[in-house]
């Protein structure tokens, strides 16, 4: 028993530059699963959408940015051209797949999103073909030199892209929550989270905060794409991250913006310190597979709306 | 305009639209043709993954693969004046995806190829009931070798077990391997576990510690929790098994913690150009065993211009076309090609069967002067095949990352198949047991 519970801290405090490492890439994973979570959040609680589609939105802005760069477009142009792109996409799936599905059942508008990954996976292979991609991380001016410090007379390395992603990461939130609680088109799509039948007799448009938070989504996604595509490069393989977004979301709440924040911090960090000190030693490693998922189901156990949800009371 | 590092979009999508519009009028044309005439064909249908998360190594073999054999066709009139039809069916390497891909194509098929390991083991007890070969060039089932069992499966011209055989003989070459550490970084799915039996055995016996490190799917682009073990385990070598983004991921990793990259192997599947040039120049160092090579100036390559490239029926690009996945995809095909032609002969017939292929497979003597006269000068080791020995055990060569390509940095390496003969014997006769009644090949006395 000692070796499992006493252990682990004793290791953490014999090596404390390794603790910090540990601590900070799972500082970064979480704030980079927390910008996933996100975009599912946005459109869930705006049209109770559960948006599949938010993972391949990833591959799909970070293709389109290397696709423009590729032919002969600035980097910084390609960003605001890609932009220009998910705000197509955002208004084309409002007007061809959501709109003619307003009143339906939700698991209808979940289904119609598992269409729009099918589709943007064709799409986007037909386009820019499937081979991996490298990101354009030089060209939008990130750094991609590493920070070593010695702290303990140990080594601490931070990598300053880690570093450009955090910072703007925590940027894009802190915007968004000033967005979402201080402009009229912010306060609308909260609005029409809270009730979406005052929300429409009130005057708000539906179609208009669609096409908006379906944009904001995209902007997230674009953002997720340059931080993940700088680690491994850019390829349908990205994909998959999208599912690490599930326990953060089961965790936080599908409709609460902190829960997808500190849910996803939590998760990045926890999964990482439980891998080092207990997985690999004792499990055989690879436990950041179901982790996440056993924490959230843990705490769904005694708030099953998560930390942060509404608890839903219906009255029959 | 032209970008080496992402590729051109615009010509790649308006060589997409080109080839849209050929394959519009070929299947018209077909539609035509179709009701005078039945074309007589071997039908060798590859299951293909050319989407999903591991597209991006996927894409240059079935290139390589569809080249060879559209150049056989376009160049010979096919193999024995029978033209080959290597229809692809997509499995996105999903293992349900790929037995459907099976099961589909298996009525017509002489051959299937299946393209992952965990296909591979899905699929082979009902090649043994349906009498298609497997053919699975260095991936699949180890044991696969014994062919007195495994009669259907071929894993040529080299197994898993013998990459590493190779890599541990070649780090031994490097210094005594008692003492040292060498962590196994590998993918969490059949293809990444095959090789530890071998392993475990060899660290016993070598004095080696083996530090095995699973990397899930999901976490094939975000390594660092694997790093973070490699940094506190301090191993002397990382010898990797990764597929797909997980090549590129790891690389990306072991230059961010500073590992030295010449102490870094992977095995013939995470030796893919693409994977490295993401770090370039900080990947130098970085090694892959490989029973491949490409060579620009091999005949076959001419003779791929000529009549694949010039003619428009490539779906590859140059840059593509001198790395090292698509010259193996050349060879794989040439391997089929091989097994075909010596089937045809012994059988008198061109439009040979299933089982007439197997034998085929089963004769397969590629030696320097036949590599040469098929044009593949340098890229292949030699090899040959019988009814006992599936695999052929080719060896290999140790590749090198020089900053831009992989180059030679070995001679050519043969793996020590007596070290791990009985343990093919033992796990074959396991399979063999566990799926009884199995048949196997008492004739075979080789």
């Amino acid at each position: 028993m000692y070796k499992y519970t006493i252990e682990p801290f004793q290791e953490m405090f014999a090596a404390p530059d390794f603790l910090l490492q540990v601590l900070w890439e799972g500082l970064v994973s979480g704030i980079l699963y927390a910008l996933i979570a996100l975009g599912f959040v946005l459109i869930f609680r705006s049209s109770r959408i559960f948006n599949f589609a938010q993972g391949i939105m990833v591959v799909f802005a970070a293709l389109t940015l290397v696709g423009l760069h590729a032919m002969g477009v600035p980097a910084w142009v390609s960003v605001v051209l890609t932009l220009v792109v998910m705000l197509i996409l955002a208004i084309t799936i409002e007007r061809v797949v959501l709109r003619p599905l307003v009143g339906q059942p939700d698991i209808i508008l979940f289904m119609a999103t598992i269409g729009i990954t099918l589709f943007l996976i064709g799409f986007g292979e037909i386009i820019f073909g499937g081979e991996n991609k490298v990101m354009i991380t030089e060209e939008l001016g990130i750094p991609t030199d590493s920070f070593v410090l010695e702290p303990w007379g140990g080594l601490l390395i931070l990598e300053q892209k880690d570093i450009t992603a955090v910072a703007v990461a925590a940027l894009l939130v802190a915007g968004l929550l000033l967005f979402l609680n201080k402009t009229r088109m912010g306060r609308a799509i909260r609005a029409l989270g809270d009730d979406h039948q005052a929300a429409l007799s009130v005057g708000i448009s539906l179609q208009t905060i669609w096409v908006l938070v379906w944009f904001i989504a995209g902007i997230i996604a674009l953002v997720t794409g340059i931080a993940w595509g700088a680690r491994a490069g850019v390829s349908f393989a990205l994909e998959v991250i999208a599912y690490k977004a599930l326990p953060v979301l089961m965790l936080g709440g599908l409709e609460s913006i902190t829960g997808a924040i500190i849910g996803g911090l939590m998760i990045g960090m926890l999964e990482k310190l439980f891998e080092i000190y207990w997985g690999q030693p004792f499990l055989g490693g690879n436990t950041e597979t179901w982790f996440a998922f056993v924490l959230a189901l843990i705490v769904l156990l005694f708030r099953p709306q998560g930390l942060f949800g509404e608890r839903i009371i219906e009255r029959v | 305009m032209n970008d080496p590092k992402t590729g051109d979009i615009l010509i790649h999508w308006e060589e997409t639209m080109k080839k849209l519009l050929k394959l519009t009028s070929a299947v018209a044309l077909g539609a035509v043709l179709g009701t005078a005439a039945v074309a007589q064909e071997l039908y060798a249908p590859n299951l293909a993954y050319r989407t999903g998360p591991f597209a991006a190594t996927g894409i240059p073999l079935m290139n390589g693969q569809a080249d060879y054999l559209n150049m056989l066709n376009a160049r010979d009139g096919g193999i024995g004046g029978i033209k080959i039809n290597s229809e692809e069916c997509e499995t996105g390497y999903s293992t349900e995806k790929g037995v459907e891909c099976y099961e589909k194509t298996k009525a017509k098929a002489i051959v299937t190829q299946p393209w992952s390991t965990g296909i591979t083991l899905q699929v082979l007890p009902k090649t043994n009931v349906d009498e298609i070969p497997i053919l699975a060039p260095g991936y699949g089932f180890s044991p696969m070798a014994d062919g007195k069992v495994f009669q259907w499966a071929f894993n040529t011209p080299s197994g898993y077990w013998d990459a590493a055989s190779m890599i541990l003989q070649y780090l031994q070459g490097q210094g005594d391997l008692n003492g040292k550490k060498i962590a196994f970084l590998h993918l969490d799915h059949p293809y990444g576990k095959e090789p530890l039996p071998l392993l475990e055995k060899k660290a016993g016996e070598m004095g080696f510690e083996l530090v095995p490190i699973p990397v899930g799917l999901k976490e094939m682009q975000n390594q660092s929790a694997q790093w973070l073990q490699i940094r506190r385990e301090r191993p002397d070598y990382v010898v990797m098994w990764g597929w797909g983004a997980m090549n590129a991921g790891a690389i990306t990793e072991a230059v961010k913690t500073k590992f030295p990259m010449e102490n870094f192997i992977g095995v013939w599947w995470s030796g893919h150009d693409a994977d490295v040039k993401i770090v370039g120049e900080a990947g130098k160092g970085y090694k892959s065993i490989s029973w491949s090579f490409p060579n620009p100036d091999a005949p076959v390559m001419a003779d791929i211009k000529k009549h694949v490239v010039d003619a428009g029926l490539t779906q590859s690009n140059e840059e593509e076309m001198s790395g090292v996945f698509y010259s193996r995809g050349i060879i794989i095909s040439a391997i089929l090609a091989e097994g075909i032609a010596a089937a045809q002969a012994e059988f008198g017939t061109a439009e040979i069967n299933a089982s007439q292929l197997r034998w085929g497979l089963e004769n397969i003597n590629m030696t320097e002067e036949r590599i040469a006269e098929l044009g593949l000068d340098g890229m292949v080791p030699p090899f040959s095949t019988s009814c006992s020995n599936h695999t052929g055990h080719s060896g290999g060569w140790m590749l090198e990352w020089d900053g831009s390509k992989f180059v030679k940095a070995s001679d050519h390496l043969m793996p020590d198949t007596s070290d791990y003969a009985e343990l093919i014997a033992t796990k074959a006769g396991e399979y063999a047991d566990a799926n009884a009644p199995w048949p196997t090949n008492d004739a075979c006395e080789g």
